[in-house]
């Protein structure tokens, strides 16, 4: 009993999300007239799904608007993450120096006093 | 190569600059040497001096890192040119070959600087100190060079007090033979001639010999010279084969080379068979009163 009603909840899940075909939507829709536990758990979908469109400020939207990434938010967390890097590297090789430095670096240097 | 000739060209006019100057009033150098650790560690103590062109040779070998120099000089006036020449070995990092053995990194170079006479020179084995670093932090080696009549005395010396056992630390001066004492005998069988002494002049005109065994005289004409230079990059950079001489032996009767001997001067006794059956026994030293 348990596994039918796992198996038609992915069914109304994929029904919201436009994916089933119509022979799909037919068996669903019998199943749901005759099982009220499936009945309500796809208005519960539905209304999650109306909550989420409206606060991605559609909420006649058709189904779940995809969240976008928009460009200038993009930018600014790409110079944020260059910039945070430069500064860490510029006080991690002030601190420790690099990574072995050159080869002249490690040769003996010969100071007159 | 580019970098040898330019090497044993520098060494051979150092070389002879030394030499020149040795032509003067007994003048003694002396290099007062410190190894320091993080500027209040001292981990060995000691000096090296000799005549006019005595070079120095130090080398510091611990776990992760072997450095040996050889340093030299070239007196100019109240100055005084220092060449180092440096031949080290370091770990690298962790670093393991696919057999599991350690990895070192092998470098050899030049440093050359000029100081006065009585000046310190800090060398600072592993490259000067990062800026961000304390300022006595790291390893160096303080050398100081002094002159002084040498009073008679013209053999080198040494003298080093190693504080820190964890570190292998030496000293060696460094003595180009101008002449040497050769001692050779003509050996066959059980029967040996009187030995025969000469001091001889490296790069001289040869000399004429004669050895007496059984009622025969040998004669054989021999001349000193300096071996070839050593194919070793080490041995080389770091004279190796300072000391060690060659005795070309020729036979005057048939002008033609019979061989060559090479030694240190240490007194060993090095054979050399002829074309007769003989063998001559050469032994190379010091000549006396060095």
């Amino acid at each position: 009993m348990s596994d039918g009603h796992e198996t038609w909840l992915k069914q109304i899940d994929a029904e919201l999300d436009g994916e089933l075909s119509l022979v799909e939507r037919a068996a669903l829709a019998k199943h749901l007239a005759t099982c009220a536990h499936c009945a309500g758990a796809r208005a519960s979908q539905l209304e999650v799904r109306v909550a989420l469109a409206r606060s991605a400020g559609d909420p006649h939207a058709h189904v779940v608007p995809r969240p976008i990434i928009r460009g200038r938010a993009l930018a600014f967390w790409a110079v944020l993450a260059l910039a945070t890097g430069i500064a860490a590297g510029w006080l991690a090789h002030s601190r420790w120096g690099g990574p072995g430095g050159s080869l002249e670096d490690s040769r003996a240097a010969i100071v007159v006093h | 190569m580019p970098r040898s000739s330019s090497i044993s060209a520098l060494g051979t006019l150092s070389v002879a600059a030394l030499l020149i100057a040795a032509q003067g009033p007994g003048t003694r150098v002396t290099y007062r040497v410190r190894v320091v650790q993080d500027g209040v560690l001292e981990l060995a103590r000691g000096s090296v001096s000799g005549p006019a062109g005595t070079d120095l040779r130090f080398s510091l070998r611990s776990d992760s890192a072997e450095i040996e120099a050889l340093f030299q000089i070239v007196p100019e006036g109240d100055t005084v040119l220092v060449a180092g020449e440096f031949f080290t070995k370091r770990r690298w990092g962790g670093g393991r070959s696919r057999r599991g053995l350690g990895l070192w990194e092998q470098d050899s170079y030049r440093r050359v600087v000029r100081l006065a006479w009585g000046d310190t020179a800090r060398i600072h084995l592993f490259g000067r100190p990062r800026p961000s670093a304390a300022r006595e932090a790291g390893l160096w080696v303080e050398v100081a060079l002094v002159r002084g009549f040498s009073g008679g005395e013209g053999r080198p010396a040494e003298e080093l007090q190693v504080t820190d056992s964890g570190t292998d630390i030496s000293v060696e001066a460094v003595v180009r033979p101008r002449r040497a004492r050769v001692i050779m005998n003509l050996v066959r069988g059980d029967t040996v001639s009187g030995p025969r002494g000469f001091d001889l002049v490296p790069e001289a005109p040869a000399h004429r010999v004669q050895l007496a065994m059984a009622g025969r005289t040998t004669t054989l004409e021999v001349g000193l010279a300096r071996p070839e230079p050593s194919p070793s990059a080490r041995d080389r950079v770091l004279a190796l084969d300072a000391d060690v001489v060659c005795l070309r032996v020729v036979a005057p009767d048939v002008a033609e080379p019979v061989g060559i001997i090479c030694g240190r001067l240490n007194n060993v006794a090095r054979r050399l068979p002829l074309p007769g059956g003989d063998t001559l026994v050469a032994t190379f030293a010091w000549p006396a009163g060095r």
